[in-house]
């Protein structure tokens, strides 16, 4: 049977009750619906909740992994994460070191893929300065952790509100201060401070100069930074 | 602000230093702007393959030195220019505030006097730390001669300080940079050293070099082999305390008589780092890395070279090898390494396993076995035919069924500049802050997820 959930943490879990013992189940997202019988589950935070405490009894990290798979933008992101947690279910306890097994492997593959982007993406975020010296950065990235990055800035500029603002997911992480919020945004309209250009231009210069042009390696540099984080960032506009 | 002429004469001038890392500081904001990262973050990579984490820039490039290999050497003709600290200062502000930068890494050529720059130096730093009250990462290099008392001063602002070796023999330093001299850029090593072990003594909080010190080696414009640099390396990472020894090869900016004409190859610089691996996390001996008097071969990396002459060591079995023993297997590294001990506790493992653990094996399976079988080939004089640089192609391809995409690929149709396109150029810390550190036992570098091995880098702050 196929199971479409909602691609929160309570929906997970309530599927996750339902589709237990369904030898060939497959859980998928709601906007994934294909053709034929599928149960659409209804978030039940009640059972969810059970079943969270259940699963922090067998493994204290699942939960926090659980959030990570969701957040992933693979597809079968979801499937994996059931495949995972089945197995935590069945064998009682903790299953990560089983990396030969294939639902493991996966899943941690899928891990990786989102611990890899938020670092990356700690660094390749570009803010502008608006008008009003709040900090404005888009981005889109592959996977949804535009929150977890603004719990970075905000330890880090504690003093400077900002939006980061997922244009592919069309919301938006702010810190205004004093709260941290997120919000659905569709579009921004951005005025720049006066010294914004003054700054971008110098930036610019700065990412020319430091390079050494005898020791091109083109192919190295897309590897660490790959074109599609490009699209945002002032050194390549 | 800052003009651009000056930005770009000062960074230009800055760039052939190869140190970039931006980790090993847990600096937290404490009011103000910044923070430091642990792991340390990669802000940008240029087209030469290189990551940008720090401001790289120099005070000024007006120098009364004349080393020879250097572009800022007093009597070359280049445009020449200085900047304020207060300019440094608001550069770093905004360019951090941006998300351009992790923090700065300020250098300087000898303006006036020794003593003149480090004040100067240590002006920018202290307005960022006390003025503006900035709390990310600050790299500073130190003035070889300068007051002993400014040096300890500016450790106080910075997450690490180095000073560059640059070559590795006190012969080769009197002929190309005759105003330095080993012991004048020892003497401060040492003092930081000893003054970082006194603070840590003294005080539960406070940062004093939390990051530690670091230098740099320039390779190939001096006729020392690799073995005498890997000694070299060996010996500063022990007795020193370094988190790390940064390779450049050398290129040549200035015309000299003294100096080689051609740019040194890249993959003599590449083996190095390769080299400087092996000594700080998989447990190797300088001495067992580069016998003395010679050259890492180019052909092989360090790890398959030592490997193929010690041919009793091998095949280990993948299931019951020790860690140790894993983590000298060619083609395993640290983290395949973790993903095998942590898996066959579960269950035995075969070739198929490990190439879903995705654990290359293009030279690994020359040296393992799994369950007792073996893959690789038949005798040694094979093994080493295989294994050999650019001299595989075809057998390469033969050997497919156990092929993985492997990104340190020594074979392949340019197989000199994959191998250069992978090689850690300069910035080896780029790949991630995992490989930033002081020595490590392995089992200590293994213990857990990276997350956990992180911590046991900078178990130390």
């Amino acid at each position: 049977m196929i199971y479409l959930t909602d691609g929160t943490r309570d929906g997970f879990l309530t599927a996750f009750l339902a589709a237990w013992g369904d030898e060939e189940a497959v859980l998928l997202p709601k906007n994934k619906r294909p053709l034929g019988p599928c149960v659409e589950i209804v978030p039940d935070p009640k059972r969810a909740q059970k079943a969270l405490c259940r699963f922090r009894e067998l493994d204290g990290g699942c939960m926090r992994e659980l959030d990570r798979l969701l957040r992933c933008g693979d597809e079968g992101h979801i499937q994996t994460a059931f495949r995972y947690l089945l197995l935590i279910a069945k064998r009682g306890g903790p299953v990560r070191g089983m990396l030969s097994h294939p639902d493991v492997l996966k899943a941690e593959q899928a891990l990786r893929r989102v611990a890899h982007e938020i670092d990356r993406m700690k660094g390749f975020v570009r803010f502008s300065e608006s008008a009003s010296g709040a900090l404005y950065a888009p981005l889109s990235p592959d996977n949804d952790i535009v929150d977890i990055l603004a719990r970075h800035f905000q330890k880090r500029l504690p003093e400077y509100p900002f939006v980061l603002h997922d244009v592919k997911r069309k919301k938006a992480a702010v810190w205004d201060g004093e709260h941290l919020f997120l919000a659905p945004l569709e579009k921004a309209e951005v005025m720049l401070s006066a010294d914004e250009d003054g700054w971008q231009t110098l930036w610019k210069t700065y990412y020319s100069a430091v390079n050494i042009p005898s020791r091109e390696r083109l192919r190295q540099q897309r590897g660490y930074l790959p074109v599609r984080y490009r699209k945002f960032m002032t050194e390549f506009q | 602000m800052i003009s651009e002429e000056k930005l770009k004469i000062l960074t230009e001038s800055a760039k052939y230093d190869v140190s970039c890392s931006s980790s090993g500081s847990g600096r937290t904001n404490g009011g103000g702007m910044g923070n430091a990262a642990p792991a340390g973050c990669c802000h940008s990579f240029t087209p030469d393959g290189r990551c940008i984490s720090l401001l790289k820039i120099l005070l000024s490039n007006r120098c009364i030195y004349s080393c020879r290999y250097c572009p800022n050497r007093a009597d070359a003709d280049v445009p020449r220019a200085s900047a304020t600290p207060e300019e440094i200062a608001e550069l770093t502000l905004d360019f951090y505030k941006r998300n351009y930068i992790e923090g700065l890494f300020l250098s300087s050529a000898v303006e006036k006097t020794p003593d003149f720059t480090m004040e100067r130096l240590l002006a920018a730093v202290r307005l960022l730390r006390t003025k503006y009250r900035f709390h990310g990462y600050i790299h500073l290099k130190g003035i070889p001669r300068a007051d002993a008392g400014l040096v300890s001063e500016a450790a106080k602002y910075a997450d690490r300080m180095s000073y560059n070796l640059e070559l590795p023999t006190e012969a080769s330093l009197k002929l190309l940079a005759p105003q330095k001299s080993t012991e004048s850029l020892l003497s401060p090593m040492r003092q930081l050293v000893k003054e970082k072990a006194e603070f840590k003594e003294e005080h539960k909080k406070g940062h004093f070099l939390p990051a530690g010190q670091t230098t740099q080696l320039i390779v190939g414009a001096s006729p020392e082999p690799d073995s005498r640099i890997v000694r070299l390396s060996e010996a500063l990472y022990h007795k020193m305390g370094l988190k790390r020894v940064y390779y450049s090869s050398y290129v040549p900016v200035v015309q000299d008589s003294l100096l080689p004409t051609l740019p040194v190859g890249q993959l003599r610089e590449h083996r190095l780092y390769q080299a400087d691996w092996l000594l700080r996390f998989y447990g190797f001996t300088a001495e067992e890395i580069a016998p003395e008097g010679e050259n890492l071969p180019l052909e092989y990396d360090p790890k398959c070279a030592w490997a193929l002459r010690n041919p009793q060591c091998f095949p280990v079995e993948v299931n019951t090898a020790p860690l140790e023993m894993l983590l000298r297997v060619p083609g395993i590294g640290g983290r395949g390494a973790y993903k095998i001990t942590e898996a066959r506790r579960y269950a035995a493992l075969d070739f198929g396993d490990l190439k879903r653990m995705r654990i290359v094996l293009k030279r690994a399976k020359h040296f393992i076995t799994c369950k007792g079988k073996y893959l690789g080939a038949k005798d040694e004089r094979a093994v080493k035919g295989l294994l050999a640089l650019g001299a595989r192609q075809d057998e390469a391809r033969q050997m497919s069924l156990f092929d993985e995409p492997e990104r340190w690929s020594l074979g392949g149709a340019d197989s000199a500049g994959v191998l250069v396109g992978a090689a850690i150029l300069g910035g080896a810390g780029s790949a991630g802050g995992a490989g930033e550190g002081r020595m490590l036992s392995p089992a200590v570098w293994l213990l857990g997820t990276r997350e956990t091995a992180l911590a046991a880098l900078t178990g130390e702050l």
